[in-house]
């Protein structure tokens, strides 16, 4: 009765895959925790997370709640570029309008020098 | 550590995420696409160092969501706080739910059965069911193998 639960299977394979960061990801499978909940993949979070040599575990929520804040940051940085934009009234945001958003806003000054 | 190039968050979910984000008709450029996307893993990785140094200064051996919302306060995001801990309450919910999902199924089921006492192998498949949602539960602190 392996067949009882679609999607079952992939999600377990995912979870057992421990320091394996080279592994090709499959899609999320839907039924993974979190999964309908965040935009971003769990597992490309997952594998951000296991590269700081320095964790040892992390719970599944903290993991769910990085991938969120992740969103939201893409959300936040997007829009200070485009302010950027208009700035220079142009209706396509360019890398220009990032590098000034980075340098105007203080809370991103730890991108600097790592875009390059 | 390994470089942020090597660990991309998928292209077209951030391009998606930027577009919501922006009023309609702005358009991205291909570099500043690639540019935020480089930029969300920097975030993240920066985000769980911090978050990382919350848990050791806490003695724990396990990165938890608290210690990425102290990371937030820490990084200056502090207006991500209350946004993220709605998120996280709508996960524990989630998480709550298929529990109680599956528990109702199988008091359903069973109350079936005492009237009907049939179907073994609906049973069966119900049992695994739960096994599976307890085998989930255990992994919840997970080994991230450093």
């Amino acid at each position: 009765m392996a067949a009882a639960a679609p999607g079952s299977g992939a999600a377990r394979e995912e979870e057992g895959t421990g320091g394996d960061a080279a592994t090709p990801q499959p899609p999320a499978p839907t039924s993974a925790p979190g999964a309908r909940l965040s935009r971003l993949p769990l597992a490309r979070v997952k594998a951000l997370v296991k590269a700081d040599p320095d964790v040892t575990l992390a719970g599944q929520e903290a993991i769910f709640i990085l991938a969120r804040a992740a969103e939201l940051f893409v959300e936040t940085i997007a829009k200070d570029a485009y302010c950027c934009a208009q700035q220079g009234k142009r209706k396509t945001l360019q890398r220009r309008d990032l590098d000034n958003a980075i340098e105007a806003v203080d809370e991103f000054a730890f991108l600097e020098g790592t875009l390059d | 550590a390994e470089r942020p190039e090597d660990l991309n968050l998928p292209n077209a979910v951030i391009t998606r995420i930027i577009k919501e984000a922006l009023p309609d008709g702005v358009n991205i450029s291909k570099e500043a696409r690639s540019a935020i996307s480089r930029a969300a893993s920097v975030f993240v990785l920066y985000a769980t160092s911090c978050a990382n140094n919350f848990a050791m200064k806490g003695k724990r051996k396990t990165l938890n969501a608290s210690d990425v919302l102290s990371a937030m306060e820490e990084m200056e995001f502090q207006r991500f706080v209350t946004p993220l801990k709605e998120a996280l309450e709508a996960y524990r919910r989630e998480q709550k739910g298929k529990k109680e999902a599956s528990e109702q199924k199988k008091k359903d089921k069973d109350k079936k059965t005492d009237s009907e006492e049939q179907d073994k192998s609906r049973d069966e498949d119900n049992d695994e069911d739960e096994e599976r949602l307890e085998e989930e539960e255990q992994n919840e602190e997970e080994e991230v193998d450093n």
